[in-house]
């Protein structure tokens, strides 16, 4: 089964994810903070890490850091999911080495399991 | 949780009554729909009070009658100073006077211990945070940079130079105790109290000099302050930041609230420093005599 570790602190934004990606027959691992993140990514080694930039212990930049630093994790996509500014987005991307963003909020949830599934294809 | 309803009777309590954790829910929630997502733990908020002399006494939070909360602020408090941090109101009640009453009672609390000089940073683009701020008689007095250097970037050889590393005792010494008008994060206090400060000196060939402290947490290299004492700054920047990533090549770094106009940046963005966004600095009152050295 697809392997998806969600970063995200804020309950319902998981709560929505979940519940599109559930359906989608994913299986998800939550971690609401980056230690826990790179705890869950080290053991569970997932498909997709969908990582929020604003996590309440380290934000998600410093993690991708230590997560893109593990060889293990080398073909995993890292795509940041955040609510700043597209321009910002762009930069953090580009410089923390993620696959791509997804922007906050998630209204168009057809949309955002798309973009997933573009990511988990990817080569 | 309802809008607040005009007559709805609004109670400030000191951040004092809380716990960490409530204080940390709290202020999570007046920012889940933030322009820059900054979520606090309780153990990152702690650390933030501690550091930048937050008063908890004196700090407020809000809440209705019944106990549903509206939103937080904190008050700094150092000799002859304070700075306002962490206003926030939670969403669905703001545009009903929260955030004005809670400035308005923390200024008057700082007031009532004598202090008249006011300063704090908002985000550039948020206006209404900002245009409250120039109603309340803030004004403007710079613009500072958040920048970001991701552990990814290129390695750089170190600079050849004369480098000696500084010890807490030695770095803070470096620093001093006359930056008082400086943004409040960049302060002496604030890197004297953060834990795991050291720096570096170094002395180029051509004779420039020049230092750097920081704070080192596990995964992250925070709190800059620098200067050059001889020669070009952003040379000397760019040396000294050689030599920290050389030694810390697997740490993310964040530099807060650098100006817009520092002559050092150019070393910084030579180095892959990127900008994250910037916070308009504003000031209330004037900085007293003693802040003026």
């Amino acid at each position: 089964m697809t392997k998806i570790l969600l970063v995200e602190d804020i309950p319902d934004n998981v709560e929505l994810v979940r519940k599109a990606l559930s359906g989608r027959g994913y299986e998800i691992v939550h971690s609401p903070d980056a230690e826990t993140g790179l705890s869950l990514a080290l053991e569970h080694v997932p498909d997709l890490i969908l990582l929020d930039l604003g996590l309440p212990d380290y934000d998600g930049q410093t993690l991708a850091g230590w997560l893109r630093a593990e060889p293990v994790l080398d073909s995993t996509p890292i795509v940041a999911v955040t609510a700043w500014p597209e321009e910002t987005a762009k930069k953090m991307v580009e410089s923390y080495g993620f696959d791509g963003y997804i922007c906050k909020p998630i209204i168009k949830v057809g949309e955002f399991l798309a973009k997933v599934d573009s990511y988990l294809k990817a080569p | 949780m309802s809008p607040v309803e005009s007559n709805t009777a609004v109670k400030l309590i000191p951040v004092s009554d809380f716990t960490d954790e409530q204080l940390a829910a709290i202020y999570n929630q007046t920012r889940v729909d933030y322009l820059v997502p900054m979520p606090m733990n309780a153990a990152r908020l702690g650390e933030y009070i501690s550091t930048y002399d937050v008063s908890r006494e004196h700090s407020l939070v809000a809440q209705t009658d019944d106990g549903e909360m509206l939103g937080v602020n904190m008050l700094g408090l150092r000799p002859d100073r304070a700075w306002i941090t962490r206003l926030g109101v939670i969403p669905n009640t703001r545009r009903h006077g929260v955030g004005q009453l809670l400035m308005e009672s923390l200024m008057r609390n700082a007031e009532d211990l004598s202090v008249h000089f006011f300063m704090l940073e908002v985000i550039k683009h948020n206006t209404p945070a900002h245009q409250l701020f120039l109603k309340l008689g803030f004004y403007e007095v710079g613009e500072l940079l958040v920048l970001r250097r991701s552990p990814l970037t290129h390695a750089v050889d170190p600079v050849v130079a004369d480098a000696r590393r500084l010890e807490r005792h030695d770095a803070l010494t470096l620093v001093g105790w006359d930056r008082g008008t400086q943004p409040w994060t960049n302060q002496s206090e604030s890197l004297a109290n953060a834990f795991e400060v050291s720096g570096l000196y170094l002395t180029l060939a051509d004779g420039s000099r020049g230092w750097l402290v920081y704070q080192r947490q596990k995964f992250l290299l925070t709190r800059f302050a620098f200067k050059t004492e001889a020669g070009d700054p952003a040379t000397v920047a760019y040396a000294l930041l050689s030599h920290l990533h050389n030694q810390y090549p697997r740490l993310d770094t964040q530099v807060e609230n650098i100006q817009i106009n520092d002559p050092h940046l150019p070393g910084f963005y030579r180095m892959g420093y990127v900008e994250a966004f910037r916070r308009i600095e504003m000031w209330h009152g004037t900085p007293p005599p003693t802040l003026q050295k």
